[in-house]
């Protein structure tokens, strides 16, 4: 147990230190304050060990407590929190004094965390004043009862890591294990999140009877989307040169021709429209027609067209394509385009949309491109840009197959140009000449889906033996860790079972894989136990287990083949090794996904779906991706954790540097900016997604503001509000009259309010100056922002520079610490508890001594024993 | 032609008409329904979270917003609440007094998970639900049909202990997902049923046998806690087989067809009207079918966020949860009771359309044979007492409706928690009496043909219902 032991009592006088410097004056500049807040930090200090590390049985020390503790608490604390107040339901005068087997082991951190923060007692409470010495005889004996009977609960295996995958875990698996890019577990329940918000927690994740039919249909699903049978198909090909269209639309009824450089032509040329670059002679042109083409071989590069498509900014060539492109498979569509001009503050991307107008107000259209592809060649040497659409992912026309033509049965395409420019002379517009579509699409025949799967083999003729082959292959993605023969002999009695049944070898195995989808080793996650050796402490995991915790944290998708082959040699927790791992995951793109699901779940960014107030698509897309490139900027430069509560860059894209009117940013790709102090942004706080959830749909919300930071940033998440809370009465014509910050403390002047609110509230009002969408204001209904406040310690906060400031200077352990939490419960996927304490306050040490770097502390997490550990 | 192919080409025929064929139900489908002991008798329930306007008599907002009906049982008086339903009078049934004795000190925020059960959720700690009502019928009538059940809400899944997004629960008490996409429920009931073949099911049940043993050796590997985790896993299978047997006599049964011109499958809450009565249109279709004869049907999640959240847009507010907390605002209990009066609306838009569509047995409207019963359990801002209920039709099951039903004592006006705005009321002192809702479960039950004589702990029937 020594080698486990970290002291947790810091030097007395540090804590003091802290404590009595809370009301300190807080440094001029962020930077600066930054610098002292980290000099604070008692993580930095050497620390002694305060308690000896026994290696008995820790032995609750009540005898200090009679002696000791309990009268400065009579003397300082009951006067509220005992028989006659009960402050906060807390009466410390009925708390056993026995941590280690008592049950009040949870509240006693409480005061211990309000004793550390200086928040308790309360400053205006002079007769219950806490002396120094008082404050220090609370502190050192609470902090070392927490910490032995936190090393008693870590010997007793409170939580289980062992658990379910979750929906976005099971749709990724699928999609690296079959090689098939689809959102297969769409259709499974969405889970459940925990306090944290995190939405892999062990114990949350549930199990019934239709859910686990839909993990059996879909894994059927999967495979059948993943191999093929019989001879390749005949593709449905579409191929669309705009000298045909030109040819069409000047034949129309209606058509509206024009020639280049006519004084008339301008109307035209506003808009999107047809032109022959050579002849002068142009079109107006709202949609085009094609059909398939029988015996034409796909992938043509026919020589350029001086007949284009001109699209200017959010035109779009829209085809008709009538009723022929099969149901499933993929759409591959090839366009070939280029810019009218490259001005470097001008962008034009692409945008598939497809749609229907089946009858009078019977239409639908979606997006069906996954992004937007920007288009960067020049107009006299375009490129062909290329989209990828699973057909049977996207919503068709329901009346295709009619044999009637009422309801409309066609379908159109429209390749939309998503751009930023502005009109004038020279306008950018996206130039288009040729237009390639073809389903179902295959790279190459049979796909690398199903020859994953199916292998080319020596045995490939002896089903018996080739499905053994197969199935130890896939058994081994599937479960994450070698099959043993017995088992991949029960899945061939269940093949020999099948066969009769079937046509072919391939789809009988379909059947049997599928099987595998469901099996409990797949959709659990299963710490199993490593060998017994002759190594001290608590149990740890096996190493495939461990590649397995490692990629579903850093993936959210099972391991590759090389960490498989790592672990199955006994080679990934070799240090370098470990290391090396983590960091070329990192490098992966599929790390992004933990950055993306992380960052989200750990914010509770999705709560911006159900706010009512913002209705811009883009500026929602743009707050959305603004924390989670922070994040991956943190991640990826090897930045301090200390960027998210202050920076002097934002990352910003076009869109969302307008809404912030930071200038000279264009493009929809986010990118490091460096910014002003003056611009009021920088870190997470002032994030626009933050401040919109945190909004009530009209105007700013310091209190769901305040909690947000408690909870998220800060991870102290103030209590429930208790039973006989008076609410606001907006009835009241004295109220009606308040501004958003008066009522607040209005209500917070009631004593029943005031314990919880002066603990919440000014945290958020210090963003007063931020309105419902996280724009900056100066004045709210012509009176200026009043953004100061008072915490519960008396500390003054002035608007969000002030709130950075005392942060940074103040809080910047609990930051790390709130850090370390958050990750290390998402790494884990259960949740922690009182006997995860001693790993977790190492690894804030830690942190803090490697200067904070993000990239460390996955590294430092991964490399924990709490990582590797089976409980 | 083997059934694998008979299926198949079933379900092309299907998708190639898309949605727009359809067929009468009766011509087609209506002779080869496997026979089963007269007409069909059905339930369905209706929950909404947040309860109801309960204006103080002293407040000006009483005389018009206050949910509950004046007067006597016969001849009371609905206010702008209800008075949607006042075409329907006779065949509707209000209730007052009712609450589950083992939740009325929890906090309202709970209470979706106990509506249907009446367990003891509790407000903290260890959680544990119980069987449904919706369930208990289920279980003696689900053999009959294709889908013993159809459980839907608008958040959809299970939730969590104490904020259940579903309100159907299993014999174990374990929540049963909810589902919340029309097509999906859509394609459940009537496109793909998952028994499209013998064959199919044959295999399921090998690979079910195979999934068993996988559980068995994956056991010996983990702790006790573990295993209990593991459980909720064989649990599902062994559930799973339980369902492919009783697919097994479904196989020769064709789908029926339907009438989809008032679905809108693609519908979403935010789209409330569209998608309120989409959903209804469904229970509509799977009862005139007989696809099932259970359903539950939650509008929203207690507490929260989310797409209910939405719901009230269709009357143009915004943040339907918000509106209970803001009845003390300009017009707040107004808002509230339009919020509810449109709920109302869509229940009697629903009892009206049962009403006048013939039982396709032939015995009398399809009403008669259903009872339907739409609530919260919340009167007044999160009061977990004197639920507001609505039942209608049930006719031939022997409910008598055009009343007003009082129960308990003490609270004839219901002013008890009127007027209240804080959470001081749902931990408050129980003052008056109410009578166990479970009584008037445990009456549905025995008029749906459930021998029993107990629900959620408690026996015995409610008198005059």
């Amino acid at each position: 147990m020594k080698s486990l032991l970290l002291p947790v009592i810091l030097l007395l006088g540090d804590c003091l230190a802290m404590a009595a410097s809370e009301k300190q004056e807080i440094p001029a500049t962020l930077e600066a304050a930054r610098e002292l807040g980290r000099q604070k930090s008692r993580f930095l200090h050497e620390t002694k060990a305060a308690t000896k590390a026994d290696d008995g049985i820790p032995l609750a020390n009540v005898a200090d407590f009679q002696k000791l503790v309990e009268p400065v608490i009579k003397r300082s604390c009951v006067g509220c929190h005992g028989p006659k107040k009960a402050e906060g339901k807390l009466r410390l005068d009925h708390l056993n004094a026995d941590l280690l087997k008592g049950p009040d082991v949870e509240r006693w951190r409480e005061v211990y965390n309000a004793l550390t923060k200086a928040e308790m007692p309360p400053e205006d409470s002079l007769e219950e004043r806490l002396s120094d010495s008082d404050r220090a005889t609370l502190v050192l004996w609470l902090g070392e009862e927490i910490h032995k009977a936190s090393l008693l609960r870590r010997a007793s295996k409170e939580q289980s890591a062992f658990r379910r995958l979750t929906k976005d875990e099971t749709n990724y698996a699928l999609q690296d294990i079959l090689g098939v890019d689809s959102a297969f577990a769409n259709k499974l329940p969405p889970e459940t999140a925990s306090e944290d918000g995190f939405k892999n927690r062990s114990d949350l994740l549930q199990m019934s009877a239709t859910q686990f039919q839909s993990y059996r249909d879909i894994g059927f699903e999967a495979l059948r989307r993943a191999t093929v049978h019989g001879p390749r198909p005949q593709p449905v090909t579409y191929s669309i040169s705009m000298k045909e269209q030109m040819a069409m639309g000047l034949s129309a009824k209606a058509a509206k021709p024009f020639i280049s450089g006519d004084p008339a032509s301008k109307k035209h040329t506003n808009q999107q429209h047809l032109i022959d670059t050579e002849t002068g002679m142009g079109v107006q042109v709202s949609e085009g027609k094609a059909l398939p083409r029988d015996n034409f071989a796909f992938g043509q590069t026919p020589p350029v067209s001086p007949v284009v498509w001109v699209l200017p900014a959010s035109g779009e060539v829209k085809l008709n394509l009538d009723r022929f492109l099969p149901d499933d498979g993929v759409m591959r569509v090839r366009v070939r385009a280029g810019r009218s001009n490259m001005n470097p503050n001008e962008y034009a991307s692409l945008r598939l949309v497809f749609s229907a107008h089946t009858s009078n107000n019977a239409s639908f259209s979606q997006t069906i491109s996954p992004r937007d592809i920007p288009v960067t060649a020049a107009s006299d040497s375009p490129e062909f840009i290329h989209f990828d659409i699973p057909l049977s992912d996207i919503q068709r026309n329901p009346f295709r197959k009619l044999t009637t033509t009422f309801p409309r049965r066609d379908e159109f395409l429209h390749i939309k140009n998503i751009s930023n420019a502005s009109g004038g002379q020279d306008r950018l517009n996206v130039l288009i000449d040729y237009v390639e579509i073809s389903a179902p699409f295959y790279e190459q025949w049979p796909p690398k889906s199903h020859t994953d799967i199916f292998f080319k083999s020596i045995h490939q003729e002896d089903e018996q033996v080739y499905g053994r082959e197969v199935l130890g292959r896939f058994l081994r993605r599937v479960w994450r860790r070698p099959a043993e023969k017995q088992e991949v002999e029960a899945f061939m009695a269940l093949y020999s079972r099948y066969r009769p049944g079937f046509a072919s070898f391939e789809e009988t195995m379909v059947e049997v894989l599928a099987t595998t989808l469901a099996s409990p080793e797949f959709l659990y996650l299963t710490p199993r136990q490593a060998p017994e050796s002759a190594r001290k402490g608590p149990p740890r995991i096996d190493e495939p287990a461990l590649a397995s915790r490692l990629s579903f944290f850093l993936w959210a998708s099972p391991p590759d083949e090389e960490l498989l082959k790592l672990a199955e040699a006994g080679k990934l927790r070799e240090p370098g090794i470990l290391s090396a791992q983590v960091k070329r995951m990192l490098d992966d793109p599929r790390s992004k996904r933990f950055v993306r699901l992380f960052v989200d779940q750990w914010l509770g960014l999705d709560r911006i779906n159900s706010v009512s107030h913002l209705t811009d698509a883009d500026l929602r897309a743009a707050m959305l991706e603004e924390p989670v490139a922070l994040f991956e900027e943190i991640l990826r430069r090897d930045r301090s954790i200390m960027d998210f509560i202050d920076c002097d860059y934002a990352m910003l894209n076009e869109r969302l540097a307008a809404h912030y009117r930071i200038p000279n940013v264009y493009g929809p790709h986010f990118r490091k900016v460096t910014i002003e102090r003056a611009a009021n942004r920088g870190g997470l706080l002032p994030c626009a997604a933050m401040l919109t959830i945190n909004s009530d749909g009209t105007d700013s919300h310091p209190v769901k503001r305040g909690v947000w930071l408690l909870q998220r940033v800060l991870h102290d998440p103030p209590p429930p509000p208790p039973p006989n809370v008076p609410q606001v009465d907006l009835t009241d014509p004295e109220i009606l009259k308040m501004t958003l910050k008066e009522r607040i403390e209005n209500h917070r002047n009631q004593a029943a309010c005031a314990s919880c609110h002066s603990r919440i509230d000014p945290w958020g009002v210090a963003f007063e100056n931020y309105d419902a969408l996280g724009a900056y204001r100066t004045q709210i209904k012509n009176r200026p922002v009043d953004a100061t406040s008072e915490l519960f310690n008396r500390q003054k906060l002035a608007g969000i520079d002030g709130l950075k400031a005392y942060l940074l200077t103040e809080r910047q352990d609990q930051i790390a610490q709130a850090m370390v939490h958050k990750l290390t419960a998402y790494a884990l996927g259960r949740p922690l508890s009182l006997g995860d304490r001693p790993d977790l306050e190492q690894l804030s040490a830690r942190l803090r001594q490697g200067n904070d770097r993000l990239s460390g502390l996955i590294q430092l997490i991964v490399s924990s024993e709490i990582f590797s550990s089976k409980d | 032609m083997n059934p694998k192919t008979l299926s198949l080409s079933r379900r092309s025929f299907l998708r190639g008409t898309g949605l727009a064929l359809a067929l009468p139900w009766l011509e087609t489908f209506a002779a080869s329904t496997p026979s089963k002991a007269g007409t069909p008798k059905r339930f369905l329930s209706v929950y909404h979270p947040d309860g109801v306007g309960l204006p103080l008599k002293s407040d000006p907002a009483w005389e018009e917003w206050s949910w509950f009906p004046r007067g006597g049982e016969k001849d009371f008086e609905l206010t702008k609440v209800l008075d949607v339903l006042e075409p329907l009078r006779s065949d509707i049934t209000v209730y007052s007094g009712l609450s589950h004795p083992a939740a009325r000190r929890v906090h309202g925020h709970s209470n979706a998970d106990q509506y249907l059960t009446g367990a003891a959720v509790g407000g903290q700690g260890p959680y544990q639900n119980t069987i449904s009502l919706d369930q208990v019928y289920a279980e003696h009538v689900g053999d009959l049909t294709r889908h013993a059940s159809l459980v839907m809400s608008t958040n959809g899944g299970v939730g969590a202990p104490r904020g259940a997004q579903t309100q159907s629960f299993n014999r174990e008490g374990r929540p049963i997902p909810a589902m919340n996409r029309p097509r999906q429920i859509f394609e459940m009931l009537f496109v793909t049923s998952g028994t499209e073949a013998a064959e199919r099911l044959a295999r399921s049940k090998s690979a079910l046998d195979l999934l068993i043993d996988n559980t068995r050796s994956l056991k010996r590997q983990l702790s006790s806690r573990d295993q209990e985790t593991l459980q909720h896993y064989l649990d599902a299978v062994r559930d799973t087989e339980v369902k492919l047997a009783k697919a097994q006599r479904w196989i020769d049964t064709p789908i029926p067809q339907v009438d989809t011109r008032n679905l809108n499958l693609d519908a979403e809450p935010k789209e409330a009207r569209i998608y309120f009565q989409t959903m209804y249109e469904l229970i509509y279709l799977a009862f005139l079918s007989d696809t099932t004869r259970v359903a539950t049907f939650q509008l929203g999640r207690e507490n929260g966020e989310g797409p209910h959240d939405l719901l009230s847009l269709a009357v143009g507010l915004s943040g339907a949860h918000g509106l209970t907390h803001a009845v003390k605002k300009p017009g707040g209990w107004q808002n509230l009771g339009t919020y509810n009066r449109y709920q109302a609306e869509e229940f009697g838009r629903f009892v009206q359309r049962l009403k006048d569509t013939p039982e396709p047995s032939g015995v009398s409207n399809m009403l008669d044979n259903t009872f339907a019963m739409h609530g919260s359990a919340s009167s007044s801002f999160h009061l977990s007492r004197n639920y507001p209920i609505i039942s209608a039709g049930g006719k031939n099951l022997g409910f008598t409706n055009g009343r007003y039903l009082k129960f308990g004592k003490g609270n004839e006006d219901n002013q008890a928690g009127a007027g209240i705005d804080t959470d001081a009321g749902w931990n408050g002192k129980i003052e008056v009496e109410e009578l166990p809702l479970s009584n008037l479960f445990v009456t549905i039950l025995q008029r749906l043909g459930v021998e029993t004589d107990t629900f959620g702990g408690q026996t015995g029937t409610l008198s005059r219902v």
